[in-house]
């Protein structure tokens, strides 16, 4: 991979000819991660940032900073002609959006191409079909992917519910067409069951979004959350970069993830990483995107939905395959083509990530607030994403996210070792942070011996819940 | 902001020093006081021994005629002492390109000393092709304009400083 990935030839890269000066739409680590990666490169930042933000390392660091508009998003990092006339005043030829805010807005990717400004990710086009959840699962079951059975609309009559339930078989989930958060969501686990979660979906859907439209899939019990890894070049060619491991999350959201997964066979990984990659062709997906998958505990597996942007996680599959892939992004967008074949792509040890937040780990209440202490640990296999520092202000404004400790060990165990010393020693006072939490869950032997699935933090607080009232 | 090219640094930073500045001369036995650097220039006149506060203030008429001269600013007018009203700051409501008139070849909108009523255009700020009219929000004279025509600004630089005042007859 080093020899088709790394700036080993240079005399072939166009890129600096191609992008002089990159705006990062972004704040946090993620705005300085990208940063990194332009330094390497020699290419220019520039930053913006909210009024909230002005004293933000991501703009400290920067060539060029811009403030853009007050502390709330959507007057400032979500205000698409404050980004571009950002871009416009500093002449900058390409704009990298991170992660959420404007990453993946088709409109924001549209306007950046009629203002002849690069957008470093996919075309407009993909992101809208993308993130359209009915037409994406659409075109990947065209495209073969096998996708979660159910209805393929919203469901008329119960007597629907029934016959289709009786197709797929049990258990089955009714959620609510407009859902989210749980909210209209009820499980039958036989056809008893099934006339009260229709009933008691379409009532809280009603209630809860004001459209009582609801529709049936399959439930999976246990599932594991998978993803892989794609990138794409603008010349067709289409890679993945393994997997990740993803289900040791709350609310749908993350907390720690990992590559690879204790789950996959390699027979397993190859099929999956086969329909993943047949899903990316089939939308013809340039730059860096992410197929994400629930695996079933006997090994079946279906697609979920398809990020088209760089992953919070993304780490984790740079540690264990050496490749940068905010430097891939960038080169993807400058127009050069990816010139390895996916067997130069090597996976060697295994990478955790742990999220910090700044929530209550007990609550998961925000807890925005000054850090007084800031520590990290070092050493061996160990990296840590973070814009924070000691004295800084965790915002009010915007995500809870810290830092992303990372790690990397020849095997499992060993980063499992190197992210509890690593924790063990990382010291943040003035906020509640996460760190308890992950200690535990890192000492927790299910954890230990990859016993997990998207229901395992759940049962983890409840069980820690209940040894705390014991004792 | 910084950009590069720019060599002013504006913002909170030169803000306080201008104000450390003006609290070290008032305490001086300095009359008049004047610094030059590379893009940028203070002059700060002292009256009667002590800071000029307020002051009798210039007859509008006369001011409406008054060549954009560099007026000594009243260092009321900065440190917004119990004596002179302070300043108004009329801010850029978004980030593009300042400009002072409509287009390259018509008359500014304003210059410093003239009298301006709320509602009025003061400049225009470019963001995506889009000219967007900059109005001031109060009525008074002109007595600084802090950018030149077709400087980049961002969101919350002070483009105008108005003395409030009556606004014209």
């Amino acid at each position: 991979m080093e020899r088709f990935f790394s700036a080993s030839a240079p005399a072939k890269r166009l890129l600096k000819a191609v992008f002089k000066k990159i705006l990062i739409a972004n704040r946090g680590e993620i705005a300085l991660r990208i940063m990194w990666a332009c330094r390497e490169l020699g290419i220019a930042t520039v930053a913006v940032h909210s009024e909230a933000d002005a004293e933000s390392l991501h703009v400290k660091f920067a060539d060029e900073d811009v403030c853009i508009g007050p502390a709330r998003n959507s007057e400032s990092y979500l205000n698409i002609s404050s980004v571009i006339a950002a871009a416009e005043i500093t002449d900058a030829d390409a704009i990298h959006p991170g992660y959420g805010f404007l990453a993946e807005s088709a409109h924001f990717a549209e306007v950046c191409e009629a203002c002849k400004i690069k957008f470093i990710g996919p075309s407009p086009h993909v992101i809208r079909l993308m993130g359209d959840k009915a037409k994406a699962r659409e075109v990947m079951e065209q495209a073969g992917v096998p996708t979660i059975p159910g209805s393929r609309g919203v469901l008329r009559t119960e007597q629907e519910a029934l016959s289709l339930a009786r197709k797929i078989g049990y258990p089955i989930m009714i959620k609510a067409a407009a859902g989210g958060g749980g909210r209209g969501m009820r499980i039958a686990r036989s056809e008893e069951e099934i006339r009260s979660a229709y009933q008691a979906a379409m009532g809280e859907a009603k209630t809860a979004f004001d459209v009582a439209d609801v529709y049936l899939e399959k439930y999976i019990d246990d599932p594991r959350h998978i993803e892989f890894q794609i990138l794409g070049d603008e010349h067709g060619h289409v890679l993945h970069l393994g997997e990740r491991e993803c289900s040791i999350q709350r609310r749908h959201q993350k907390l720690i993830e990992e590559s690879p997964s204790t789950a996959l066979s390699p027979k397993l990984r190859k099929r999956m990483a086969e329909l993943a990659l047949r899903g990316a062709r089939a939308v013809n997906y340039q730059n860096a995107g992410t197929m994400e998958f629930l695996l079933t505990p006997d090994g079946r597996f279906y697609f979920i939905e398809m990020n088209t942007r760089i992953q919070v996680e993304h780490p984790v599959t740079e540690m264990v395959t050496g490749i940068d892939l905010i430097k891939e992004q960038i080169r993807i967008a400058a127009g050069e083509p990816l010139t390895s074949a996916q067997d130069d792509i090597a996976f060697t040890g295994h990478a955790i990530e742990c999220r910090v937040n700044a929530e209550d780990p007990e609550t998961f209440t925000p807890c925005p607030g000054r850090v007084t202490t800031f520590h990290l640990s070092g050493g061996p296999g160990i990296r840590v994403d973070t814009a924070a520092h000691a004295d800084c202000v965790i915002s009010p404004y915007y995500d809870s996210l810290v830092a992303k400790v990372i790690t990397r060990g020849n095997n499992r165990a060993e980063a499992i070792s190197r992210m509890r010393r690593s924790l063990e020693v990382m010291v943040v006072e003035g906020i509640k942070t996460t760190i308890p939490l992950l200690r535990r869950i890192l000492a927790d032997a299910d954890f230990v011996e990859g016993r997990i699935s998207t229901h395992y933090l759940d049962r983890f607080l409840s069980r820690s819940k209940s040894v705390a009232a014991v004792s | 902001m910084r950009l590069a090219g720019r060599g002013v640094e504006r913002g909170t930073a030169l803000d306080k020093e201008i104000l450390e500045l003006i609290e070290l001369i008032s305490e001086s036995n300095f009359v008049e006081f004047e610094l030059e650097r590379e893009g940028f220039k203070i002059k700060l006149v002292k009256a009667g021994g002590r800071a000029h506060l307020g002051g009798p203030s210039v007859p509008v008429a006369q001011a409406l005629d008054a060549p954009p001269s560099p007026v000594p600013l009243p260092m009321a007018a900065v440190i917004g002492s119990e004596a002179g009203p302070r300043l108004h700051e009329i801010k850029s409501p978004l980030v593009g390109t300042f400009y002072r008139s409509p287009s390259p070849d018509s008359p500014t909108f304003t210059e410093v000393g003239r009298v301006v009523r709320a509602g009025q255009v003061l400049c225009i700020v470019e963001a995506m092709k889009l000219m967007n009219e900059i109005e001031s929000d109060i009525d008074g004279t002109v007595e600084e304009i802090v950018v030149s025509n077709g400087q980049p600004v961002e969101y919350g630089e002070v483009l105008f400083r108005i003395r409030p005042g009556e606004a014209a007859p």
